[in-house]
């Protein structure tokens, strides 16, 4: 599957900073776009678009900071670049504590914003890439039949097929053959990679 | 380890406060009554070998260490005890700084002066 583009999201209800952020983020070659509020922006973001937000703290209707506990809400990973003209710690700390990924106080260098968008976007890069591989992990682990699961938790666990045949009951030449499909649905060339793949997805 | 009405904290582990502070923080983590173990190690260092140890059960860096590297101390701080509550108390002015000091590994930032109330909620509800 073809990855979507990022997009840098730009919600504020001040015109003249809207429109002066886009303008810089299109001189950098990023492709943004911008909302006026955050209802506008909620209505049509889909969590699955990836790149990073430019949000404004004070807004009227839903602030900044009620648009994130939604995002929240709503499982949103894209990394939050919250700015404001008036902040203050407890406002910063609220931010960082609910997820932000920075909290920039203006007036900024352009540069400034720019370094922080590159960073959000490389972030969420990373992170989109580090949960389709757990994906993958799962939809390989619901193909498994339920006693290829045992023997998967017993030899992840560093149990020998002798030691997992006595727990199971069965013999051990079972436990090969329930073994070697595990390996096989699961796409492991070797036990430790078994191991680092159950890692990935343990909570 | 929940605070009883007095405001006494049984059994609770200890708070390590790098850095010699200001007065009037001082007076207020005295007045976490309870907390019976208090150590007040005066540099980033030796802080950093407490925050290391098994009975840690907390970590307060003062308002004077404002000129330190905080945010590699905190890095490493986080890196030993990934669960610690850690609180740094800042200038309220120093929004970057604390924003910094989150992105770092802090559990919360507070200003300058700390109230009693502030600090002791948050401390209390760290140490539960």
């Amino acid at each position: 599957m073809k990855d979507m583009p990022q997009t840098v999201y730009v919600v504020d209800d001040d015109d003249a900073v809207r429109n002066s952020l886009r303008m810089l983020l299109k001189s950098a070659g990023v492709h943004a776009e911008a909302s006026a509020s955050a209802q506008e922006f909620l209505s049509s973001y889909e969590v699955s678009q990836p790149g990073c937000l430019v949000l404004d703290v004070r807004m009227p209707g839903m602030s900044g900071l009620e648009m994130q506990h939604e995002l929240n809400l709503r499982g949103a990973t894209i990394p939050v670049i919250f700015i404001t003209g008036h902040g203050d710690i407890p406002m910063a700390v609220e931010a960082m504590q609910h997820g932000a990924f920075d909290f920039l106080q203006k007036p900024f260098r352009d540069q400034e914003l720019l370094d922080r968008v590159q960073r959000a976007l490389a972030r969420d890069t990373e992170y989109r890439a580090r949960l389709r591989h757990t994906d993958r992990i799962r939809e390989r682990l619901a193909s498994l039949s339920p006693r290829e699961r045992e023997v998967l938790d017993l030899v992840t666990q560093g149990k020998a097929n002798k030691m997992v045949a006595g727990d199971l009951g069965v013999s051990q030449r079972t436990v090969e053959i329930h073994r070697a499909h595990v390996m096989q649905k699961m796409e492991a060339g070797s036990l430790a990679e078994l191991v680092r793949m159950m890692m990935a997805v343990s909570p | 380890m929940n605070a009883n009405n007095n405001g006494e904290n049984k059994g609770v582990r200890t708070i390590i406060v790098a850095g010699q502070s200001s007065e009037r923080t001082h007076e207020v983590l005295r007045a976490l009554r309870g907390f019976t173990n208090v150590i007040w190690p005066t540099s980033l260092e030796s802080a950093l070998a407490q925050t290391g140890s098994k009975d840690a059960g907390c970590l307060v860096i003062a308002d004077d260490l404002r000129e330190e590297p905080i945010d590699e101390f905190l890095q490493e701080a986080r890196e030993l005890q990934r669960n610690l509550p850690i609180f740094v108390i800042t200038d309220p002015d120093d929004v970057a700084e604390a924003v910094s000091a989150m992105r770092h590994g802090a559990t919360a930032v507070i200003e300058i002066p700390p109230s009693y109330a502030a600090l002791c909620e948050e401390v209390t509800r760290a140490m539960q």
